[in-house]
């Protein structure tokens, strides 16, 4: 009994994994022996400098990408494909551009497993909860073209959120928003993850960024990477209280850790960019 | 607040209309002026006399007749390159091993034109609408087929990927991810399709029109041929090409129109 309470939610092991180039066949190491367990309401985030392999660990969890060795398990269970328990939101969003703002974030309880068994008006009661939770209700009906960018990520998130995954997989998500609307979905993003809630209500969360403040603010713990090969660098653990919100972002640890990570990934930015 | 935005449209609509109307219009008179400066006896067409033939021809029921019988061959010669070309495209979009297979072949019959698969058709089919498809077909099927397998090979992968996470099944991908993200590249694919059928329709009556000695075929072009051949009707001959190119317009308009409701998320 006391096994199964100690499995984590998403284990990975010895995880590697190598790209052939496409004409002379050189294997490229992305990602190298990463090993990570995160718990049940656990809030993650990495980072590290571009081409370290943060994309390519999200697509292995995901079960888009199959690691070359090493295994990867959700609730003691090996990962084989994609699969709505695992929501995932894409870089650039991935919406669907022929679907208006209520039918993307319908899409998948509509066309996926996540709406099997739902009566019609539960489904719809379930959108509509959506549509309201990230406050689009008025741009229902338009296409994703029409509305802003932070409109756009806010269909994104609701979509994610109504197939109701267990784990959040999110890839830089808020990386293409202007300064401002970021700082605001980041605490919208608490919210909705279950910040207030108790932890065992909360989803389990990994989240990939290059921005090391938004990775304090968020994180539960950061892990910093590095590259060429991909690996772990450190695992921070974040021990701000929460709920958070702007206060916190003045506060003396919120620098320090700030400065820690920043310390680790700095050489490697710096010679990114020389 | 409506009114106030819609009256404008309805002006530059009206405009719009005009606009295109003074070109025509003004070439009119002027090939109207130019065929008063020629003999009496002249063959040579102008707008009142191509307007008394459309009129004598029409009342006689022959242009009508013709003209159906021309697009009649059009739409079924049309659809059967269109379902040719979509089954195969989406073949050629979703797998490259086929691709790389089929794309030489499909690559040195394409510049092939119409007309010179015709002796071949006739040889098989005769003169009649069995050939005139089988043409019309086969015009169509190649901008259907490049298009379709085009844009099925360059949906973006992303989308794929958000609809797998989500537990749809490979089935409802294709149906609810590929084909969407495939249909504006499909839509425009059967536009170019339906310009190429039209024309290969009236190039195929007019040269199977001319190999039976007319009558046998039937459809705008024989009814060009038998002008051109036996009646010398000049005014005849203008009248049809007349009627060729605005059936033409028309059909574009229509694929432009079926476009806006099937493609409402570019507009």
């Amino acid at each position: 009994m006391s096994a199964i309470l100690a499995e984590p939610k998403l284990r990975l092991e010895g995880v590697t994994k190598e790209f052939p180039a496409p004409r002379t066949g050189v294997r490229t190491m992305a990602v190298s022996d990463f090993s990570l367990e995160i718990s049940a309401g656990d809030f993650i985030c990495i980072v590290g400098p571009s081409g370290c392999g943060k994309s390519t660990v999200m697509n292995m969890i995901a079960g888009l990408d199959k690691p070359s060795s090493g295994r990867i398990a959700i609730d003691g269970v090996p990962v084989t494909g994609p699969g709505a328990d695992r929501g995932v939101m894409f870089q650039d969003y991935a919406l669907f551009p022929w679907l208006t703002v209520r039918e993307n974030i319908g899409f998948g309880l509509r066309n996926g497993t996540p709406g099997r068994g739902l009566s019609s008006k539960d489904l719809e009661d379930r959108i509509d909860r959506h549509v309201e939770l990230v406050r689009l209700n008025g741009s229902e009906n338009k296409y994703p073209h029409q509305v802003s960018g932070g409109m756009r990520q806010r269909i994104a998130l609701a979509r994610l959120l109504a197939n109701g995954p267990d784990v959040l997989l999110m890839d830089e998500p808020l990386g293409a928003l202007d300064a401002q609307t970021r700082l605001v979905l980041q605490e919208e993003l608490l919210r909705i993850w279950g910040e207030t809630e108790i932890r065992e209500k909360r989803k389990t969360a990994v989240f990939i960024t290059h921005d090391i403040a938004e990775a304090v603010f968020l994180a539960d713990s950061v892990v910093v990477m590095s590259s060429h090969p991909g690996r772990i660098r450190r695992v921070l653990p974040i021990d701000l209280p929460r709920p958070r919100n702007e206060q916190i972002r003045a506060d003396p640890r919120f620098a320090e850790l700030h400065e820690e990570i920043w310390s680790l990934i700095r050489d490697e930015a710096y010679r990114a960019t020389v | 607040m409506s009114v106030t935005i819609d009256r404008p449209m309805v002006t530059s609509s009206g405009q719009a209309l005009l606009r295109a109307l003074a070109l025509p219009v003004a070439l009119l008179v002027v090939w109207q002026l130019w065929a008063l400066t020629l003999p009496v006896d002249t063959r040579a067409p102008s707008p009142a006399s191509t307007a008394e033939a459309f009129v004598r021809m029409s009342a006689t029921g022959d242009l009508p007749l013709a003209l159906l019988q021309s697009i009649g061959r059009v739409l079924s010669g049309f659809a059967i390159g269109l379902v040719l070309g979509t089954v195969l495209g989406t073949a050629m979009g979703t797998s490259p091993a086929f691709r790389r297979n089929i794309e030489p072949i499909v690559e040195s019959f394409r510049p092939l034109a119409p007309m010179a698969i015709l002796p071949i058709a006739i040889l098989w089919f005769g003169t009649g609408t069995p050939a005139a498809l089988s043409l019309v077909g086969y015009a169509a099927f190649f901008p259907m087929l490049l298009s379709t397998a085009q844009g099925v090979s360059r949906v973006d992968r992303k989308l794929v990927q958000a609809a797998r996470t989500m537990g749809v099944s490979r089935l409802r991908i294709a149906a609810k991810v590929i084909f969407p993200a495939a249909l504006p590249s499909m839509v425009l694919g059967a536009r170019l399709s339906m310009g190429v059928a039209w024309t290969a329709i009236i190039a195929a009556e007019l040269a199977v029109g001319a190999k039976s000695g007319g009558g046998a075929s039937g459809g705008i072009g024989e009814m060009m041929f038998v002008f051109y051949s036996y009646s010398i009707d000049m005014n005849g001959i203008v009248v049809c090409m007349i009627v060729v190119g605005v059936v033409a317009l028309l059909i574009d308009r229509l694929f432009r129109l079926a476009e806006h409701h099937l493609i409402p998320w570019r507009h």
